[in-house]
């Protein structure tokens, strides 16, 4: 059909045609048809405004169907924590004192985070544990912030390392029986519950995976300081991935209280000569109690399950995820104001476990409203 | 018990139009112009309705002469069912006092090439 509007509009039209057939590819194979429907439909049409509008919209199905935008934000927010990470390898490695020991050991803390940073996301997509992430915006933002925020303390590092000497900050020199040993302690406390378990499949999974998390977060205490970046890298992806059980309820609740408590014992910090060594026991009281509303608004949230008990282990069980998340989330921002904050690294984590688990019991009796509703069907036909 | 359904304004309007001739084929052009949706609007309907079983889609078995073939529209029965029922819950009035369109035998539509008809369990039917 010809083109009314002159050589322009036809060139226009041309464009946003092939446009059309090629941001089609985007879409799954059972979707494409429809991109090829609205591309053959638009041959039928007057040409113009009428075709060039009724191609348009076949962009925006293409957008809309392939999830264009989310996969941009996504793959822009991967873009930007690798940005930040190659930063402050880049600066470690300009802008501080050369041949130094000890600022060779926040090198090698910073390669470490930056391998894990690269090789977990590989592990995962071939295993499943660590991806790929989940299909909710808690989920995405949650992966890309929380990688994001571990590489603040290492441009923290780089700071120190810039004016060693001055700060009375030490690294220390590397150790590296402490590092491969560190390592090989991880190991041993992710797969010997899995080795138990396989030994004797009547053991109690939660009883196992519980004395694991008590392990580590000992072990935590005696391992490299670089191991926390591992620990922290895995557990955002596997708390994000698609497998994962928290949900986003937790995910949200959790990062909430724990910016919260983040806030709340940087003021602390900032007191920390009047209050002495008070301040760390009130500094864990703030996660903790931040951790119980998380924990309760989470496992309130909970629905799904017929069975009373199975409602209530599950309630249970996301109280304690959402605690651990809120403090994961305090520890990791809170460090990001003072290095001395990096025991909230370890201690959050524990704390809002604890706090979690009583917010979870909270609510564990909670009668939800029916509501059957969904909104899986988008934004165009819902039901509830 | 079975969920109900709940459309949009502009799956309502989509549906009357389809439930109007429920036995005839419609192309996207011919309902965009029937419904006043634009493309963008149609089109994610069209596909989500047609995951949910409620409209089936087909290429022209024909193609016309020196344009492309069309892709066709019209309600399943389970889909004429339900859009009954949604136009008469947002008209006011109970399914059974509306008089659904009588169902005509439907011509053999040609081959498809990737069947979307995933049902939703507890559709409002």
């Amino acid at each position: 059909m010809e083109c009314r509007g002159g050589a322009a509009m036809e060139r226009l039209d041309g464009l946003l045609t092939w446009s059309l057939g090629a941001v089609a590819r985007l879409l799954p194979p059972e979707r494409r048809e429809w991109a090829e429907a609205v591309q053959q439909e638009a041959a039928h049409l007057p040409g113009g405004w009428p075709r060039l509008d009724w191609l348009a919209g076949g962009l925006w199905l293409v957008v809309r169907e392939a999830h264009v935008v989310r996969k941009f934000v996504y793959w822009a927010g991967i873009g930007g924590v690798a940005a930040i990470a190659g930063w402050a390898l880049w600066r470690s490695w300009t802008n501080v004192p050369r041949i130094d020991v000890e600022v060779g050991t926040d090198r090698v803390r910073l390669l470490v985070a930056a391998t894990a940073l690269i090789a977990l996301p590989w592990i995962g997509r071939r295993r499943g544990w660590f991806g790929p992430v989940g299909n909710s915006v808690a989920a995405r933002l949650g992966r890309v912030a929380g990688c994001a925020a571990i590489w603040s303390p290492a441009l923290y590092l780089v700071r120190l390392d810039k004016q060693t000497g001055q700060t009375g900050y030490s690294p220390g020199g590397i150790n590296w029986l402490q590092e491969i040993g560190g390592l090989v302690l991880l190991a041993a406390v992710v797969t010997v519950p899995l080795i138990i378990k396989a030994m004797r499949p009547a053991a109690e999974t939660s009883t196992l995976w519980s004395l694991s998390g008590m392990a580590a977060v000992i072990v935590l205490v005696i391992l490299p300081v670089q191991m926390l970046a591992i620990v922290y890298i895995a557990g955002i992806l596997l708390a994000t991935s698609r497998r994962s059980v928290v949900t986003s309820a937790s995910l949200i609740g959790g990062a909430i209280a724990g910016l919260v408590a983040a806030l709340i014992t940087n003021q602390l910090a900032s007191h920390v000569e009047e209050l002495g060594l008070a301040v760390f026991g009130l500094m864990v009281l703030v996660i903790l109690l931040a951790a119980v509303p998380a924990g309760t608004i989470s496992a309130w949230l909970v629905s799904g399950h017929q069975d009373q008990a199975e409602l209530r282990e599950a309630r249970i069980r996301q109280g304690l995820l959402a605690g651990t998340v809120a403090g994961a989330c305090c520890g990791l921002v809170a460090v990001t104001f003072e290095m001395f904050m990096v025991f909230a690294m370890v201690l959050g984590p524990a704390a809002g476990l604890v706090g979690g688990a009583l917010g979870g019991a909270f609510a564990d009796q909670h009668q939800l409203p029916r509501r059957d509703g969904s909104r899986a069907a988008g934004f165009f036909v819902s039901s509830s | 018990m079975p969920r109900r359904a709940n459309f949009s304004a502009q799956t309502l309007a989509l549906l009357g139009a389809l439930a109007g001739e429920p036995s005839s084929w419609r192309h996207g052009y011919d309902l965009a112009r029937e419904t006043g949706l634009k493309s963008g609007t149609l089109y994610p309907i069209l596909v989500r309705l047609a995951d949910r079983g409620i409209v089936e889609a087909s290429w022209e078995a024909e193609q016309p002469a020196g344009r492309p073939r069309r892709h066709l529209y019209r309600l399943t029965s389970d889909g004429l069912a339900a859009a009954t029922a949604a136009l008469a819950a947002a008209a006011g009035l109970q399914p059974a006092a509306v008089p659904g369109p009588k169902r005509e035998q439907r011509p053999a539509p040609a081959p498809r090439r990737s069947p979307s008809r995933r049902r939703l369990a507890g559709e409002g039917t």
